[in-house]
């Protein structure tokens, strides 16, 4: 096997543009873990923040973040004892219903999350359960569409990291709600594909509390320099098991006290949104 | 003695006694009709010892189970008095052969249910609604079974255990719930679970019972089903569900 030397900057920039031609041709790639030696943790961000740099070069403006591997059995899985972040752009969310192109999607899996909005910045030195309480707006129920650039979803947490932490687009609900009127540790969630659940969980599934991962991003992004900020979104991360989804599925996620969320995938690439 | 009434009597002596045996029927040759004569001969036993019928429990409440184990419908079991745990006691594993616990919504009827109910007749019929834990405990070795073995082995019903009876008019459809074992949160759902809402499982029940000739009477508990999967019971441990909006209710397990 041709293995490289990851520190040096063109192979960052070589795993970067392999991820970007593989969203947009549809040949998904080897994982990177088996192909760039010495690829730690810190490297794959650095590959995520080029492609992210390339993005905001094309016109393109970061609206959020998104956590990922919030699940104590996902992250037993990957042999991780973390999560991971990713950036939310100004393209990637859909309405509740509205159809969302396939040819936007990359081995789609849906996971149903509690979405948060924040009213304030987060840009003290390491954010408290009490800023980050104080900070959010409103929380709103979401589905997020997870993608992935690595073939048949073969990822190590190096991977899901390089590759944007996985992240595809987003459906967030209509029904926004307060801090106040939730329980975000017992909140049940129910996903369903023609009224039949698909996957159920609860608040506690992401880590222990949808609220510990903000706290988790917060302190995260103020460490590095890049504090969230009011009117940014937060994807706290999956509430229950995620599901592989096909073209024309219609997913209707419902968590208790925040109301529901539909997503509808149209039937095919080719496929004219109806109006 | 007939073929059923001497199966009848093995199952009971084997919950009697926390002894495992041998699958009555493995090849899964037995009719559906069959297997819960021998669960009601079994049940007989125990009502013959003085205790009484309190309610039913209902099993492979998840399109999953139902069709691991080759059946479109539910399948049920009859709880009896001798089932009921007390709320935050200490039960012992010597009493079971290999006793597992799942999280559960139980409902108190209020009213007498006839065979055919819509959801809204059933709806109208619950007095209470409350979380609860269930033990199930498997009589066949290595807890192995046919599904006809597990319809006269009471669907693996052995125990129960139920919190506060609280208010059946919230929305429980889609109530979150956390099991969890010395404070550690092992297994997490929903009551959506349960056949994508509980009131179908109590219908079901309604019907079920009916046709069995014991139809559900007011005062009767009504186990809907597991909320997520079963966990072993080891001794030291406290168990304990919590559920949204109901609270929560837990047991202590020693040898």
């Amino acid at each position: 096997m041709n293995r490289e030397i990851i520190m040096k900057p063109e192979s960052l920039q070589l795993a970067a543009q392999q991820l970007r031609d593989a969203a947009t041709s549809g040949d998904f790639i080897a994982p990177l873990r088996e192909r760039f030696e010495g690829l730690d943790i810190e490297a794959a961000y650095a590959i995520q923040q080029h492609n992210t740099e390339a993005r905001l070069a094309a016109g393109h403006r970061i609206v959020g973040r998104k956590i990922g591997l919030t699940s104590r059995v996902v992250q037993a899985q990957l042999g991780v004892d973390q999560p991971d972040y990713g950036a939310l752009f100004d393209d990637m969310g859909y309405g509740n219903g509205e159809p969302i192109p396939w040819a936007r999607l990359q081995q789609p899996k849906v996971e149903a999350e509690v979405a948060f909005v924040l009213g304030q910045d987060l840009a003290m030195v390491n954010p408290t359960q009490v800023d980050v309480l104080r900070a959010i707006d409103h929380a709103v129920a979401a589905l997020e569409v997870v993608g992935s650039r690595i073939a048949d979803w073969n990822i190590g947490i190096i991977d899901t990291i390089a590759d944007n932490a996985s992240s595809g687009v987003y459906v967030l609900g209509s029904t926004p709600r307060r801090l106040e009127d939730l329980d975000l540790d017992l909140c049940g969630m129910v996903m369903e594909r023609r009224g039949e659940p698909v996957s159920v969980g609860v608040g506690r599934a992401c880590l222990g509390n949808p609220l510990n991962a903000v706290v988790w991003l917060a302190r995260k992004m103020a460490k590095l320099g890049q504090p969230l900020k009011a009117g940014d979104l937060v994807l706290s991360g999956a509430l229950g098991p995620m599901v592989p989804v096909q073209p024309g599925d219609v997913i209707e996620a419902r968590i208790n006290g925040l109301g529901s969320v539909q997503a509808v995938f149209q039937l095919s690439a080719n496929d004219e949104v109806s109006a | 003695m007939s073929t059923i009434q001497q199966h009848a009597l093995r199952l009971d002596e084997a919950a009697r006694s926390a002894t495992a045996v041998e699958q009555l029927d493995p090849e899964s040759r037995m009719s559906l009709e069959e297997a819960y004569a021998i669960q009601m001969a079994s049940i007989q036993q125990r009502l013959r010892r003085g205790e009484a019928r309190v309610g039913m429990k209902m099993g492979f409440t998840s399109r999953a189970k139902m069709s691991q184990m080759g059946i479109d419908d539910v399948i049920w079991g009859r709880l009896t008095s001798g089932m009921r745990i007390e709320e935050n006691s200490t039960i012992s594993l010597a009493s079971y052969v290999h006793p597992r616990v799942e999280p559960e919504l139980a409902f108190l009827l209020g009213r007498d249910l006839p065979e055919q109910v819509t959801s809204a007749e059933a709806l109208t019929a619950i007095e209470a609604i409350a979380p609860a834990l269930e033990i199930i405990d498997s009589r066949y070795r290595d807890f192995k079974f046919s599904l006809p073995d597990v319809i006269a082995d009471n669907a693996s019903s052995t125990g129960f255990v139920v919190g506060n009876w609280g208010d059946p008019r919230i929305d429980y459809t889609n109530l979150g719930l956390a099991m969890s074992f010395n404070g550690q949160t092992r297994h997490v759902g929903s009551t959506a679970a349960i056949l994508g809402n509980p009131i179908r499982s109590l219908v079901a029940a309604a019907r079920l019972a009916a046709q069995a000739g014991e139809p559900l009477r007011a005062g009767d508990i009504v186990l809907a089903g597991g909320a997520t999967a079963a966990e072993w019971l080891e001794p030291g441990q406290y168990v304990r569900l919590e559920m949204q909006q109901l609270g929560s209710l837990g047991f202590h397990v020693e040898e």
